[in-house]
């Protein structure tokens, strides 16, 4: 039974090779990168490279809309601590730091080169960096393999020299990169996230950046991104072993598109997510998806069924979307991991309850009845007509201390390993638009608003506070859903000294999706240890 | 094993024959029908009583390797007359055949299940399992592992198919025997390991026979030089 075919261009040239497990195979050769010495299973030291003292970029200028000075103004306004070198032959100074006409003259050591001259200089600037002693360099320039047969001789030339030279090479053809620890933010956008434990490794600078982007607006910290370009020298399995023994690094989260050696990626990937998650989206999932994967970094993206269950079998979360990735990420960093898929449900309002159910049951997480004593201590203290089972209906009861001690219950329970709370927070909002519609209709207070929603919003920070204190005195992670929420609301609330943050949740199944991932994660973890 | 493939490769041979195929997956661990290759009309009924019938005949070659569309399968053959009749139909088709292969017929009950070897560039030897059969084609329930499979990784393959509940208990058949399917799973990804003449492997159906998975038709594809 033959199952094979081929399908067509319009010119009739062979575009992929269906094969007879359905994954279609793109008929071009896997790439041949020039990667004399590399994989030879030692790791690389690149902390020079994301921690430097001293920083040269190399192409540096002062028009505005240029490569040389986007990296260097975003170096600059950052506030990174070190000496920040601008190198070019047309100036002699960049927005007021005094020019070098070559790395040589830089009196000071160097560590780090940000390169944004074109292609066909970057082998005099390597050379200068061999002479300077700087083996740390990231590649802005495009113009490589990714353009056709000069590049790709260019960018082999540029291999060769640096592998020679020992030199760590980001990219070419990168956006950059950025270490939140030291205040690095070198990309060609001014994204700003604020500091955390998230670490991004992207082979394309603008999805890294877009993530980079919603990180900033949701609250949520990043630690390192690094746009991998090309992966000429350093490949994203090198960031992925720098970053599993980065002690500032809680959580990576990789954009993938093409891997050129999956064993060694899958081998470093295994020994990384046995000691922090890695969360993955990889681009190409469908003939189209892989075609412009395939242009876009000159990798070969191979057939997503295999990827996905390589990532899968190395113990790396795979996602299908770039805003996924981010949500994941955060619970990741911000919770404790569930030891168990059994799921206790607290909500204001019976419909929110029965869908949380559904969903937790779609996604492999069990719903399990209320323990005698728990159900015992519930029915004294709430109103009869509370729904007597799990999920918990507070029957639209919006008092606080009624929520936490419903909270405490179910999360102190050994019946449970998670626990999901619908509807505290935003109940503030709710009230505060009551009272406004009241106050609309002439009757009441501004003032009497405004104190009414101080006190609600301290309540709501409470209750926050209070989910931390539960998070960390029992070692379970609590999944709060909001019940209004607005534009301006953070994601991510979090208290000094913490050792866990409050991930707040928009919907039921962003909260189920997030638990339900951290419980197939946990349970990877506890069946390989 | 590693005679027989290079010889193969060496010949310039495609494929191996069902018979050779069938040896090399045995010796990975996956369980296979009875089989015999006989080189004579009378060969064939001797081997088909001594394995009892019904039996099943095919012509075996290399060069036979979609032998239900070249009419060289023959199912169910109950007797001496009919064996003798099916030995006669295959070899006077005009191909030149090792001989015919006199296989043990397995009712099975109707649950088929697809076990393979691929390829990929980046990743090497990968493992496939999934719903066989007829309906390989249209519902497309597989999942892939890289070689070399842990027990771990075989068992959570055998789990994510959609069609999963039909390893259990099933219209009165009982539950398959899980660790039969995870030692042939982990054997195949080592013969991908163990030998760069084989390119791929395709054992499909797996049958189910009692609670035992058993391959009825295995073909290895070699990496031609």
């Amino acid at each position: 039974m033959s199952m094979q075919c081929l399908v067509l261009l319009h010119d009739n040239k062979p575009a992929y090779f269906v094969d007879k497990w359905y994954r279609s195979i793109k008929l071009s050769p896997p790439r041949i990168r020039s990667t004399a010495g590399k994989g030879d299973g030692t790791m690389r030291d690149l902390s020079r490279l994301f921690y430097p003292r001293a920083i040269a970029v190399v192409g540096a200028s002062d028009s505005m809309f240029k490569w040389g000075s986007y990296i260097f103004t975003n170096l600059l306004a950052a506030g990174f601590k070190g000496e920040v070198y601008p190198v070019t032959l047309t100036r002699d100074s960049v927005y007021g730091r005094k020019a070098y006409k070559s790395l040589m003259d830089i009196p000071g050591e160097v560590d780090l080169v940000f390169n944004t001259t074109p292609a066909n200089k970057v082998m005099n600037v390597l050379r200068d960096c061999s002479a300077k002693g700087v083996r740390n360099i990231v590649m802005i320039t495009s113009g490589f393999s990714e353009t056709g047969e000069e590049g790709k001789r260019l960018e082999e030339e540029m291999v060769a020299y640096a592998h020679a030279h020992e030199m760590n090479i980001v990219g070419p053809n990168t956006m950059g990169m950025v270490n939140t620890a030291c205040s690095i933010y070198a990309t060609g956008s001014l994204v700003k996230p604020v500091r955390g434990g998230i670490s991004i490794v992207a082979q394309s600078g603008n999805v890294g950046n877009q993530v980079m982007e919603w990180a900033e607006q949701q609250n949520i910290g990043i630690g390192k991104f690094v746009g991998s370009g090309n992966e000429g020298v350093l490949m994203c399995e090198d960031y992925l072993e720098y970053l599993s023994e980065d002690d500032d690094t809680n959580v990576i989260l990789m954009y993938l598109e093409g891997i050129d050696n999956g064993r060694r990626f899958m081998e470093i990937a295994k020994r990384t997510t046995m000691k922090k998650p890695v969360i993955a989206l990889k681009a190409g999932r469908t003939v189209g998806g892989a075609r412009a994967a395939a242009s876009h970094t000159g990798a070969m993206a191979g057939t997503y069924a295999t990827y996905a269950s390589a990532l899968k079998q190395s113990g790396v979360i795979l996602t299908t979307a770039p805003t996924q990735m981010l949500t994941l990420s955060a619970a990741f960093d911000a919770l404790p991991l569930p030891r168990g898929n059994r799921v206790g449900v607290v909500t204001l309002g019976g419909g929110w309850g029965v869908i949380t159910a559904d969903e937790c049951e779609e996604q492999g997480l069990a719903l399990p009845p209320l323990p005698d004593d728990v159900f015992a201590k519930l029915d004294s203290m709430l109103p009869p007509f509370w729904s007597k089972g799990n999920p918990v209906d507070l029957v639209g009861q919006p008092d606080p201390v009624l929520f936490s001690e419903s909270l405490r219950l179910m999360v102190s329970s050994d019946a449970f390993d998670a626990v999901i709370i619908l509807g505290v927070i935003g109940a503030t909002k709710f009230v505060v638009r009551v009272n406004q519609m009241v106050l609309d209709l002439g009757y009441g207070s501004q003032q009497e608003v405004d104190g009414l929603s101080a006190v609600f919003r301290k309540k709501q920070f409470d209750f926050l506070d209070t989910i931390i204190g539960f998070m960390e005195q029992y070692e379970k992670p609590i999944y709060p859903v909001a019940l209004v929420t607005s534009p301006e609301d953070k994601m991510l609330y979090s208290r000094n000294g913490g050792k866990y943050k409050v991930a707040v949740y928009k919907t039921p199944e962003e909260a189920v999706f997030c638990l339900a991932h951290q419980y197939e994660y946990s349970r990877y973890l506890r069946q390989r240890s | 094993m590693k005679e027989l493939l290079k010889n193969a490769v060496g010949k310039g041979q495609k494929a191996l024959s069902e018979y050779d195929s069938a040896r090399v997956i045995a010796s990975a661990g996956v369980a296979v029908t009875k089989y015999m290759l006989a080189k004579t009309r009378d060969q064939a009924v001797s081997f088909a009583r001594e394995m009892g019938f019904p039996v099943v005949l095919k012509g075996c070659s290399d060069k036979v390797t979609h032998k239900t569309e070249m009419g060289m399968v023959k199912l169910k053959l109950k007797s001496d007359q009919e064996v003798a009749a099916a030995y006669d139909e295959l070899t006077g088709k005009g191909v030149i055949l090792d001989g015919v292969l006199v296989q043990e017929w397995i009712e099975g009950d109707k649950r088929e299940f697809v076990i393979g070897l691929t390829r990929d560039p980046q990743f090497g030897p990968c493992v496939m399992f999934g719903l066989g059969g007829i309906f390989t084609e249209v519902l497309k329930d597989v999942s892939f592992r890289v070689a070399p499979l842990t027990e771990l990784d075989a068992a959570e393959m055998i789990e994510e198919i959609r069609t999963r509940k039909m390893l259990d208990e099933f219209r009165g058949s009982p539950a398959v025997e899980r660790a039969a399917l995870v030692k042939a799973l982990i054997g195949i990804g080592n013969l991908g390991l163990e030998y760069d003449e084989i390119r791929e492997i395709d054992i499909n159906p797996m049958v189910i026979n009692g609670d035992k998975p058993v391959a009825v038709d295995a073909l290895v594809i070699l990496n031609s030089k």
